[in-house]
């Protein structure tokens, strides 16, 4: 579940990127033990809610869940057929919020604060001499790269489509592996070409007119 | 007061950059070597024009030749100087004097939004985070690119992709700018938009590209063949017997290999 972030000015916006987290796993913690389908049915409509504070947008966003429904379907099957059908609605219900609760920080964070908010988590790699900075840059490349990962596979899948007539195979896999290596390669010499992961300094220039653009 | 002046001092001394300089890149018996292939074979350069055009087949060098202008590469044999600096010494600080753009701009945003990837290029400079923010959205206003600000990388036009990938590394003030096929992946209309931007900027350009037209207006085309400079010259000289030599090889291609 990783989805776009969501400019705007609500509530949730404002709330700082920190304290958003630490709600997010307090509550989580919170939900995890609750067997009660009338609690759980609770805390989802209030998570619906919450998404409805950020408008029809916002509402949007629940849709997001979709790819998740097969698996959705799964957890519930088996836990009909293993135990009783209460249990998987309760299992499901309970996954639901907690997806779509951490969904919500995401959808209404901004990256940058995202990271100042991470980056004291790797603070302790500075006793072995690693920049703190580094991971959190990498945890944003992993969010960024998604779409992009998503897009080469999908071109790979087409491409076998286009001479088999089938669907993706594990076939692919290899190939992915590569094309993502290469990718890789590719933005590491980016990330390079612009000061790299540590950053060139204390120097600000002017800003300087441009005379076209858009 | 300074009765002793360390060795040391005296080198950084001769390595300062100076952005005034008119010949702004200067390789001297420049080779390299990649991977066991020899590259780059005894290029020696001055480079003093505002427009500088690069041609040449795939594998003749043409990237990895401007890669030694911002220390993506560093030559194995001989020196390239930028802005009378060399570049084995100054490296890590070159990013700052000489932008570099790629062909596939997917693979050079690095944040999630338009604003956050113009605001890294300030963070790289030390700017802190609202002033980063803030300066991010003012030069995308100077730009004319605001409206642009809140979208997502992945959700803009590949045209759009490339002009952010542009204003990326222009926020960070480079006195140059090399790009290495930065029209490849562009459609007709976008490639014009881009060529538009790249005329009215004040940096000195070095640009790679196999469409020629985009050279019109170029002060120099610099042609390489495996490694090493073929022609060398005004475009007017050097486009056409490039296009001849491209005519004259297809056609004179012995077997349906030869591609």
């Amino acid at each position: 579940m990783i989805s776009v972030y969501l400019p705007g000015t609500s509530w949730l916006h404002r709330m700082p990127a920190r304290l958003k987290l630490l709600l997010l796993a307090a509550l989580s913690m919170a939900i995890l033990p609750v067997q009660d389908p009338l609690v759980l049915g609770g805390v989802f409509a209030a998570v619906l809610a919450f998404y409805a504070t950020l408008g029809p947008q916002g509402l949007k966003q629940v849709r997001l869940l979709r790819p998740l429904a097969s698996l959705l379907l799964i957890i519930f099957l088996l836990h009909g057929i293993g135990g009783s059908w209460m249990e998987g609605l309760v299992a499901v219900m309970r996954l639901v919020s907690m997806v779509l609760l951490a969904n919500l920080v995401s959808v209404t964070t901004r990256m940058d604060d995202m990271l100042e908010a991470v980056m004291p988590l790797f603070y302790p790699l500075k006793i072995f001499g690693v920049s703190p900075k580094k991971p959190a840059l990498a945890v944003t490349l992993v969010i960024r790269f998604v779409p992009v990962l998503l897009s080469v596979y999908s071109s790979l899948a087409e491409a076998y489509r286009a001479r088999t007539g089938k669907r993706g195979s594990w076939r692919l896999v290899a190939p992915f592996a590569l094309q993502a290596l290469r990718l890789s390669e590719n933005v590491a010499e980016a990330l390079t070409a612009r000061g790299g992961a540590a950053g060139l300094g204390s120097h600000i220039p002017r800003t300087r007119r441009g005379d076209a653009g858009c | 007061m300074a009765f002793w002046t360390p060795h040391r001092n005296k080198r950084d001394e001769e390595q300062r950059f100076d952005p005034a300089l008119a010949d702004f890149a200067v390789f001297e018996g420049v080779g390299l070597t990649l991977g066991g292939r020899e590259v780059l074979k005894g290029i020696s350069l001055v480079l003093s024009e505002r427009r500088i055009g690069i041609v040449g087949l795939n594998g003749s060098g043409k990237s990895s030749l401007v890669r030694l202008l911002n220390g993506l590469h560093l030559p194995g044999l001989g020196s390239v100087r930028i802005f009378g600096a060399e570049t084995k010494a100054v490296r890590a600080q070159l990013p700052r004097h000489v932008g570099f753009v790629f062909q596939n701009p997917d693979h050079q945003a690095i944040f999630p939004t338009v604003e956050e990837e113009i605001a890294f290029g300030l963070t790289q400079l030390g700017a802190d985070k609202q002033a980063a923010r803030d300066g991010a959205s003012d030069f995308l206003k100077q730009h004319y690119c605001e409206a642009l600000a809140k979208k997502p990388f992945a959700e803009l036009s590949e045209g759009q992709k490339q002009l952010i990938c542009i204003l990326a590394v222009l926020v960070m003030q480079p006195e140059l700018l090399v790009l290495d096929e930065p029209m490849a992946s562009l459609d007709g209309l976008a490639s014009r938009r881009i060529q538009q931007k790249l005329r009215t900027l004040d940096q000195k350009i070095v640009l790679i590209s196999h469409d020629l037209a985009v050279f019109d207006g170029f002060d120099r085309v610099i042609w390489l063949e495996d490694g090493q400079v073929r022609m060398d010259g005004v475009p007017g000289d050097v486009l056409p017997a490039y296009v001849a030599d491209l005519d004259r090889r297809a056609g004179a291609a012995t077997d349906e290999v030869d591609l």
